[in-house]
């Protein structure tokens, strides 16, 4: 369980007419991880497609067309589409899809085009407004010359001074003119308007008066935008009617695309292919059982290794050197954890896939990640709220990040109901039992209550420095888990020697630190012989004599960092500091809340007014509820940090590779066995 | 004891300093981490261990505390 699956290398060889079953099969049985073939491979090259990928990767373009068309929204379907129903379906559907949506699109992509050709029209005649002038008679002369444009002063004296005989028609805000004038006089005409500084406007060609043209305009626009609201109404009703089905269409097309893909990723020869994969052990027989019974003799699999965990000398290929499979690729990694501790590999690929011959961490974060969370809110009250939350979380929620948070609040939650419970006594940030001079739930609700199997629980907020001292030893436990964890690796992987001189000595370390620890608070901050504990007089020498031989064990092993890194382990153990002071920072402040609720506006031991009561009730509420989210967030990230940072550091490496069979993930569409 | 006040005051300094010593100095740590993962999500893993390596400046300075708050008992 706490390793990644063993892995067998193996290769499948057949003759290419039964490729395509072989194919089937491997897709059916989801155990085999491909590794591509290196085209350099002499004798051998690149598979080529399955003769169905041409057809299914044309629909899948012309679907994927019609779907732009279409705007199909991108949100996920609750319905499954059976694939029986897509494949008998599929070409009549896509034709008379096609029929609709060319004649809707083609009507609406022309009415808009319209549309914004007489939108440009109407803005080219604004100007012309202010002249008495028919479209007309703008253009089409042989004698005489127009111009029209804005002016910046009345060009009509300097007009007539160059061309007597020249109109000069002008706006009646004075910035527009159109001028008429003989051909001959165009040169000085021109000079002349140009003096008033004028700029071109060249006449739209039309008929009639300007206005009149703007009205029959917005006569069409009016037109238009109905028949695009129409056809925008009429794509809605195809898209309600082929939405899903062209949805469904897309996934099939796409596995099928997929699944005659899959020769890319082979060798082959004129009349035989080549597969070259992972398989975990436990799966082999199976999948040679299934390639035997469907397909029959024509296919041939063989298992070339076990993949080793151990790194420490060079594989042995002498069984395999005269053919070369290509490089050797690393050995892909299957996680192999029950259901409660799938929920929380997400959290180890947050960090990296664990290797081949690593132990996959997410077992410790389902151990301990929901424990300090626990600890940080330690409260019934919130645990109750999120174990309900997580579990709700955990069955509705879909996405990868969703149900982690879920996964967290659930586990999270049980634990904080039982640290809650069993240590410090707490609901709401509040203690249920009696206390002398404080705030209680006895006291808010005037009865004696007396919680079963607990006597004397903590308090977050005064017994500070148990608390603390509590959060060490759970910190020097952590560290020996990682260190424990990090003797296995290096001894899989690299030998019982290399596990000693570099976890070992770390271990002895940490040991001898806690001896000096309980020294260190007996000595200075207040005697512990009370706790009776075994050899108590020796512990500084105990220490030392751990931590100076692990040091130089270490040192050996890893060169002088070692040294370095002494006040790091230090630090790793004080920042388990936290499991107390997070605790106690949400009690502070659920604290402060119930005091001003229960105590400042109204006071609970005394006369009660009631308006005043919803007051303190709301507040109450309000500030639980700040506490509440402070809580999730600061717990859930600091919970995650003391494994990511602390823990992991003194194991994990990561960097593996993701087992990634072939298989086929269906989201809207839905097969049933033998379709 | 008279100086009760002072050895309060010195233990509250000590965390808050550390505290904004850390702060300084993940705050620059964190803005490259989150522009590290907008590039390469699954940089999330370092991003965070480097980032929080400056909190050991404000776990020593807690230690410090914590021993000067033990003398004021």
């Amino acid at each position: 369980m706490l390793m990644p699956e063993q892995m067998n290398r193996i290769v499948i060889v057949g003759s290419k007419e039964s490729m395509k079953q072989t194919i089937d099969v491997l897709y059916q049985s989801e155990s085999l991880h491909v590794i591509d073939f290196s085209s350099e491979e002499q004798g051998f090259s690149l598979g080529s497609p399955l003769p169905e990928s041409s057809d299914a990767s044309k629909k899948l373009l012309k679907l994927r067309a019609l779907e732009k068309d279409l705007e199909l929204p991108n949100t996920p379907m609750k319905e499954t589409v059976p694939v029986a129903k897509v494949r008998s379906e599929l070409d009549s559907s896509m034709a008379e899809l096609d029929k609709e949506l060319s004649s809707i699109v083609e009507m609406r992509s022309k009415a808009q085009s319209r549309l914004s050709e007489i939108q440009t029209e109407k803005r080219s005649l604004e100007p012309f407004f202010g002249l008495d002038v028919p479209l007309e008679l703008y253009k089409g002369y042989s004698t005489i010359g127009v111009s029209t444009g804005y002016v910046r002063s009345n060009p009509t004296a300097d007009v007539s001074k160059v061309s007597p005989n020249a109109d000069v028609n002008i706006s009646k805000d004075g910035k527009f003119v159109a001028v008429f004038y003989p051909l001959k006089d165009a040169t000085e005409v021109q000079k002349a308007i140009a003096q008033n500084g004028f700029s071109e406007v060249p006449a739209p060609i039309g008929v009639g008066m300007p206005r009149d043209r703007v009205k029959q305009i917005d006569e069409e626009s009016k037109k238009l935008e109905t028949s695009i609201e129409d056809a925008t109404k009429k794509l809605d009703e195809v898209r309600e009617k082929f939405g899903k089905m062209v949805a469904a269409s897309d996934e099939h097309l796409s596995i099928a695309v997929q699944v005659a893909e899959t020769p890319l990723r082979f060798g082959t020869t004129a009349h035989a292919f080549i597969i070259d994969g992972w398989v975990p052990t436990t799966d082999v027989e199976k999948l040679r059982a299934a390639l035997n019974q469907q397909v029959g003799d024509k296919v041939f699999l063989d298992v070339l290794e076990t993949a080793e965990r151990f790194e420490g000398h060079a594989h042995d290929t002498s069984h395999i050197e005269n053919v070369d499979y290509g490089k050797k690729d690393e050995t892909p990694t299957k996680q192999n954890n029950n259901k409660t501790v799938k929920h929380f590999e997400f959290l180890t690929e947050m960090i990296s896939t664990p290797k081949y011959n690593e132990i996959d961490p997410s077992f410790v974060l389902a151990l301990t990640f929901p424990l300090f969370f626990g600890m940080m809110i330690g409260d019934i009250g919130y645990g109750l709220s999120f174990v309900l939350l997580g579990a709700l979380g955990l069955k509705k929620c879909k996405s990868k990040e969703w149900r982690i948070i879920a996964t967290m609040l659930f586990y999270g939650g049980i634990w904080s109901m039982i640290i809650g419970y069993f240590m410090y006594g707490d609901m709401l940030g509040m203690p249920i039992e009696p206390v002398a001079g404080e705030l209680s739930w006895s006291t808010v609700l005037h009865t004696n209550i007396d919680i079963p199997f607990v006597d004397d629980p903590y308090n977050k907020l005064h017994d500070v420095k148990m608390l603390l001292f509590i959060s060490l030893m759970i910190g020097f436990v952590h560290l020996a888990i990682g260190f424990i964890i990090g003797i296995y690796n290096k001894a899989i992987r690299y030998g019982l020697k290399h596990a000693m001189m570099e976890k070992f000595s770390w271990l002895m370390i940490l040991i001898g630190g806690w001896f000096l620890l309980i020294y260190v608070l007996d000595m200075l901050v207040t005697p512990l012989d009370s706790w009776n504990l075994p050899l108590f007089d020796l512990y500084l020498y105990i220490s030392l004599a751990l931590i100076i031989p692990g040091t130089i064990i270490a040192y050996i092993g890893e060169g002088g960092g070692a040294i370095l890194e002494l006040p790091g382990l230090m630090s790793n153990v004080m920042s388990y500091t936290r499991l107390a002071a997070i605790g106690m920072s949400k009690a502070g402040l659920a604290f402060a809340f119930n005091t001003l609720s229960f105590e400042i506006i109204i006071d609970v031991t005394g006369e009660v007014d009631p308006l005043m009561a919803i007051i303190a009730l709301a507040v109450f509420i309000v500030g639980q509820l700040m506490v509440w989210i402070l809580g999730i967030i600061s717990a859930g990230i600091h919970s995650i940090r003391l494994h990511y940072v602390e823990l992991f550091q003194k194991f994990y490496e990561g960097g593996g590779v993701m087992f990634e069979p072939l298989r086929i993930v269906r989201k809207i569409t839905s097969e049933k066995a033998g379709e | 004891m008279a100086d009760l006040g002072l050895i309060a005051i010195g233990a509250g300094i000590a965390v808050g300093l550390t505290g904004l010593g850390s702060a300084i100095a993940e705050a620059g740590i964190g803005a490259a981490a989150v522009g590290a993962m907008a590039e390469n999500e699954k940089l999330f893993g370092k991003g965070l261990i480097l980032t929080v390596i400056p909190e050991t400046i404000v776990i020593f300075g807690l230690v410090v505390s914590v021993l000067l708050w033990i003398k004021m008992e």
